[in-house]
């Protein structure tokens, strides 16, 4: 009987090794392993950004990664945002390239942007704050339901399936972040910090390549943001690729995999987070005349 | 569930017989056809101010013109038929389909203006249908004289089977316009009415459904307006005025945009206080003004969203107490 524990005692330390052994690899491999096991999505080459006279974005190039959680931080007005609008097509770049799996996206419309694979959030929350909470994630959706308007004035019974399966799915949506009990409240009703998850359901339920989330700390209490941060990893762990903007730097170096720091516009450092703290120019970017600590 | 769906049939029970007894109703009150013929005017304007709403209440956008598609379908309608024998049951879809095109091509720039440049946008072109059709080349729709229209023939001489064949077709426009806005479409709508921005980034392409909501809506009032040409066998200029876009307008207003019963309402009460002020008839526009700045000022949300108010006022308070009797207990 004791044999047989020590046995088994022995194997699960046999494979603890194994699984310890795997990730040193991972953590050495270097580039080549990272390339397989989270290859680039989503890319920007030299994106420069003019408003009139002023470069908002100086020849940003960025890459985010399967799987990953890439940040973009920097100062205020140092461009993060802009590079985001520059991505979803908001803003069309003045020059360089914005690639989705190899895709051009620069130059298109928000809505094709959206219907390729990307989605967002807003860093000023942009609800449809009349619909209930549960339409709002039914938009979301739109890219993906098929139904047109031909089906959807004869009420098609193909139109029927297709909605009460869009609605039941944007419930599984409101449950993965408990908004599922005010499913028919007018979004507009929520508090600010749900009104903030529901804008991620909302981007989510596009089923997108790369979400983008600008700032979806903002404005959350302390306890609202450790929820965030668990959901975050939860949204990764169902096989999503973030790419974010946020302030609170304590949630950044605990969630990012891959930190890029915006400065004036232009690319100031990239790294790990351990690098990027550790990083002289970035420390000096953040207390030369910002708010900001690291 | 049963209970429920009894409980749904019952109201539309009553409903039904109403609809289907009031014209009978109406001759036996006072006698005569009149208020058959009010009847039916209040059905082809459901129609025509339920368009509206999917433009105005729906997707957001305003027209100020769109008295200009219920007269451009009904000129259609009564042109062709006077001029080429054309039967009617192909001229009536010509026009309300002309008028849905007319929509679509006046959305087509028109989408990119923010509200305020809209409604001057619709202005003009309400502007515009006037005079071209009060001073036509060639004089083909008889300019300001208008023109005279022949009735359907197997409703000719009836206004009361005039008032169930558009009661039909009032009940079809209506529940297609259910259907619309509680699809995907008519998400899409609402989200632009919204946040147009957010539209855009949830994978909404504006501009397209925007001209779509102003086909549709241009489609409900160029079919209204056939059947207004056909019942009173007469349509002029005069009708594509301002008047009667702003007529429209408080309709919507009055009764409350964005909700299906909310255009009824506002058609019927409104029609009914115009039949009583008929002797004043000069004054008709500044009726519609008073009741503009009174919807504007007291119920922005129309009676219907006065009424939702009111119950969400009462369901809060209901809840309330609920919780204040809970902690007491507690």
């Amino acid at each position: 009987m004791a044999d047989i524990v020590k046995d088994e005692i022995l194997a699960q330390e046999e494979t603890d090794k194994a699984i310890a052994k795997e990730a040193e690899l991972q953590a050495a491999g270097g580039k080549a392993e990272d390339d397989k096991a989270h290859p680039v999505v989503l890319e920007t080459r030299g994106v420069t950004i003019q408003f009139g006279g002023l470069t908002a974005v100086d020849h940003a190039s960025i890459k985010v990664r399967k799987g990953l959680i890439t940040a973009l931080i920097g100062p205020n007005g140092a461009g993060k945002t802009t590079l985001f609008n520059a991505v979803s097509g908001v803003y069309i770049p003045t020059s360089g390239e914005v690639l989705l799996n190899g895709e051009h996206l620069e130059g298109k419309r928000g809505f094709q942007i959206n219907e390729a694979g990307i989605s967002r959030t807003y860093q000023v929350i942009n609800l449809f704050r009349s619909m209930t909470v549960l339409e709002n994630v039914m938009v979301g959706m739109h890219t993906r339901l098929k139904s047109n308007f031909w089906s959807d004035l004869f009420n098609s019974k193909k139109k029927r399936e297709e909605d009460a399966e869009a609605r039941e799915k944007a419930f599984e949506w409101l449950k993965f972040v408990g908004l599922d009990e005010y499913a028919n409240s007018p979004a507009g009703s929520l508090s600010y910090g749900k009104q903030r998850l529901l804008e991620i359901v909302r981007g989510l339920a596009s089923d997108p390549q790369v979400i983008l989330l600008d700032e979806p700390a903002a404005g959350m209490n302390s306890t609202e943001k450790l929820e965030l941060d668990a959901l975050l990893k939860q949204i990764l762990n169902m096989g999503y690729t973030i790419l974010i903007v946020e302030h609170d730097m304590k949630l950044i170096m605990n969630i990012s995999d891959y930190i890029y720091v915006l400065y004036h516009g232009a690319l100031l450092a990239e790294g790990t987070p351990e690098e990027i703290q550790a990083n002289p120019d970035v420390i000096a970017a953040y207390l030369g005349g910002e708010d900001d600590v690291i | 569930m049963k209970t429920n769906s009894k409980k749904k049939i019952l109201p539309l029970i009553i409903g039904a017989v109403i609809l289907l007894a009031l014209p009978f109703v109406a001759q036996m009150i006072t006698g005569n056809d009149y208020w058959v013929l009010i009847l039916c005017t209040m059905l082809i304007y459901v129609i025509a101010v339920s368009g509206l709403d999917i433009l105005f209440g729906y997707s957001g956008q305003i027209s100020l013109g769109h008295a200009s598609f219920y007269v451009i379908a009904a000129y259609t309608t009564g042109l062709l038929n006077n001029y080429f024998n054309i039967p009617l049951f192909i001229t009536i879809p010509c026009g309300a389909i002309l008028a849905a095109l007319l929509g679509a091509a006046l959305a087509y720039p028109a989408s990119r203006l923010k509200f305020h440049f809209l409604s001057l946008a619709t202005v003009a072109f309400g502007e515009i249908t006037y005079y071209f059709l009060y001073t036509s080349p060639g004089g083909f729709t008889n300019d300001y004289k208008g023109i005279n229209i022949r009735s359907i023939p197997f409703l000719e001489g009836s206004y009361t089977k005039w008032y169930f064949w558009l009661l039909l077709w009032a009940i079809i426009f209506v529940v297609a316009k259910i259907f619309i806005v509680n699809s995907r479409t008519g998400r899409a709508f609402i989200a632009i009415r919204e946040n147009t921005h957010a539209a855009d980034g949830m994978g909404v392409n504006v501009q397209k459904y925007k001209i779509l909501a102003f086909a549709i809506s241009a489609f409900y009032v160029g079919f209204a307006g056939t059947m207004y040409a056909h019942l009173y066998k007469y349509i002029s200029p005069e009708t594509a005025r301002q008047k009667q876009s702003v007529l429209f307008l408080t309709m919507m207003l009055f009764g409350g945009s964005g909700s299906i019963v909310g255009s009824m309402i506002g058609v019927v009460i409104i029609e009914i206080l115009l039949e009583l002020i008929r002797p004043l008839q000069e004054y008709q526009m500044l009726l519609y003004g008073i009741l503009l700045l009174i919807v504007i000022i007291a119920l922005p949300g129309g009676i219907v969203g006065g009424v939702r108010d009111v119950m969400a006022d009462r369901a809060k308070r209901k809840l309330q107490k609920e919780g204040e009797g809970g902690a007491q207990n507690g």
